[in-house]
């Protein structure tokens, strides 16, 4: 299906049995939740999704059942980034053969890379597949390797695949330096959040989210989502508030804290795999009363 | 009690003679300017203003000149950072007693202290004064020297006269997270945009902006700031997009690109004092020929 990143696009977290296997019928089920509540596009595994915490084996299969169980609903992408390149290689080879609708990628791991590296990474993998590709700009937690805007320029004019940046610097500079290079080249580049920090960057053109708290509270993400287009900036404002509290909530032990929510919700997805915690019993309840305070219990789905 | 809100603030720099003393000729046409071109409030004496090359002496003589000369017709802020804690409160002292209406100050500079010595400087300089205390944070600036939320929330606690943060880390999780905390205890707490990203830290809630770039592009900042106050931010992002295009091109030449441009729109207020090197005179031409290039910068007023 056509690739039209727009909204709060959403990353599943990745469903765990108690023995810490996968659990792939609650992973149709999330998936299913998520489309039904409003997602725009799927994006799988992202780091909340314990991405690296997986096989490659494993992560093929979830990713044939994410396909499978979307069936075409909205888009599909598929996060390749492993720590080694040569499984990124693969598993963007992988989501072509099973068809999804897009990869996307984060700068190489752990070795602190070059702009020439982070260039030649991205052009490897625009190679080996002719998906759609979406660099994702995640400077906090690389240690500050990030994408400069001359960088963004050379991939897009020898990238033709590379229609998208998850941008999750969240600092006005860097957003303004990527979008200004990006729409320079091609007018229809999408800028996605990480996160939800949609307010102060949808007036700067931003398209939409990688949903955080999707999970938990799909309503109060897509009525932010509807402030920012309309232009309600005190609505939007409000709301953007309310969901940094759910964030900081959140990226406490993340993402086992938003598994705990999810059990709150009556989504129970088990737990997360070491070295990440799996939220506890008093963790848990912790989580509740933050959610009955913000009054995410009455407004928002439970169950699935 | 009535809330002090510094509105657009212009950050003049120091104008230097040839011999690198301060030419107070020069200032007080600058100030002119400042004035003539819609500054709501001034800030004596920022970093774009040289405040960390400038002496005790001359800072003291700096706030007592522009007192004199502006003669009430805008509020002076005082910057009166240090690294010492009693050089700092001693300068807002002085600020004081000649008239100025407000303090803002940093974290100490060169010093890493622990957060609650960072606390009590902040504690200290506040408590010498009555002014309204503004806390600057600029942690590129300042060695990576990061304030939490917990802090803030301490000196909201302990100081009345705390009145708000001026940003210039554009850090939007690090704004949301401070102000949502605050606004619980302290409404009329202020959040200002420490530069001029002033579209994403106006939805998130500021309501003034400190501008070095006004005595370059009056008005275009003056544009900008007005169109974000009418809460409208996805109309000033044209605005915004030419402002990120000027500090683009501005910074790229480091610390001498200011003064530079300055000297290239007919307002020459000399060269930086060293460690900051001046600008050779190719670098000079190549900047003054870009700026020019700038469509928008056609609008803005050649000399004084």
């Amino acid at each position: 299906m056509p690739l039209i990143l727009r909204g709060v696009m959403q990353s599943p977290v990745t469903p765990l049995k108690d023995d810490f296997s996968p659990d792939l019928p609650t992973f149709e089920k999330l998936l299913d939740f998520h489309v039904r509540t409003g997602a725009t596009a799927i994006s799988w595994p992202h780091h909340k999704g314990e991405s690296l915490n997986l096989s490659i084996k494993e992560r093929k299969a979830f990713a044939e059942v994410a396909v499978k169980t979307v069936a075409g609903r909205v888009p599909v992408s598929v996060h390749v980034s492993a720590l080694s390149v040569e499984d990124s290689i693969e598993l963007a080879k992988h989501a072509e053969q099973i068809g999804a609708d897009a990869i996307i990628a984060i700068t190489p791991y752990f070795w602190a890379p070059s702009q020439e590296a982070i260039y030649q990474h991205y052009v490897r993998l625009g190679k080996v597949t002719s998906l759609p590709m979406i660099a994702y700009n995640s400077p906090s937690y690389l240690e500050g390797v990030e994408f400069t805007g001359e960088l963004v320029t050379r991939l897009m004019h020898d990238v033709p695949s590379l229609i998208a940046m998850k941008e999750a610097s969240f600092n006005s500079a860097k957003f303004l330096e990527i979008s200004r290079a990006a729409l320079q080249v091609r007018p229809n580049f999408s800028i996605v959040a990480g996160v939800e920090f949609l307010a102060p960057s949808v007036p700067l053109g931003c398209v939409g989210s990688y949903s955080s708290a999707g999970a938990i509270c799909p309503n109060l993400c897509t009525q932010l989502y509807d402030a920012c287009i309309a232009g309600d900036s005190v609505k939007a404002r409000e709301l953007q508030f309310k969901l940094a509290q759910l964030w900081d909530l959140f990226r406490d032990q993340y993402p086992s804290s938003l598994k705990g929510g999810m059990v709150v919700m009556g989504r129970p997805v088990g737990p997360t795999r070491p070295p990440l915690p799996t939220a506890t019993k008093e963790r848990q309840a912790f989580i509740a009363k933050q959610l009955e305070e913000l009054g995410i219990l009455d407004t928002e789905p439970h169950g699935w | 009690m009535s809330v002090f809100t510094p509105g657009l603030v212009h950050t003049p720099v120091t104008p230097f003679t040839t011999d690198l003393k301060i030419d107070y000729s020069r200032y007080e046409q600058l100030l002119e300017f400042h004035l003539a071109q819609g500054a709501q409030s001034l800030a004596i004496t920022m970093h774009a203003g040289e405040s960390v090359s400038l002496t005790d002496q001359e800072q003291r003589a700096q706030f007592a000149f522009a007192t004199k000369q502006v003669n009430g017709r805008v509020p002076l802020l005082a910057h009166v950072s240090d690294s010492g804690t009693r050089i700092a409160l001693e300068r807002a002292q002085y600020a004081e007693s000649i008239g100025m209406q407000a303090v803002i100050c940093t974290t100490p500079y060169y010093w890493t202290p622990p957060a609650p010595m960072i606390l009590e400087h902040f504690l200290q300089v506040s408590q010498a004064v009555k002014l309204p205390f503004f806390v600057f944070y600029s942690p590129d600036e300042m060695g990576g020297i990061t304030l939490s939320t917990d802090l803030i929330l301490k000196l909201v606690d302990q100081r009345p006269n705390f009145a708000g943060m001026i940003d210039a880390s554009l850090d939007w999780q690090f704004m949301i997270n401070i102000i949502s905390n605050v606004w619980r205890k302290k409404p009329e707490f202020q959040l200002l945009a420490g530069n001029e990203y002033m579209v994403s830290a106006g939805a998130i809630g500021a309501t003034s902006m400190l501008s070095g770039l006004g005595a370059i592009a009056p008005k275009l900042i003056k544009e900008l700031y007005t169109i974000c106050r009418t809460e409208k931010y996805v109309q000033a992002r044209q605005a915004q997009e030419n402002v990120a295009a000027l500090l683009f091109l501005i910074t790229q030449y480091g610390f001498g690109g200011l003064k530079s441009a300055m000297y290239a729109m007919g307002r020459d207020c000399g060269i930086p004092r060293p460690p900051h090197d001046a600008l050779s005179p190719s670098q000079h031409q190549t900047l003054s020929q870009s700026l020019h290039a700038l469509p928008f910068m056609s609008k803005e007023p050649q000399g004084w």
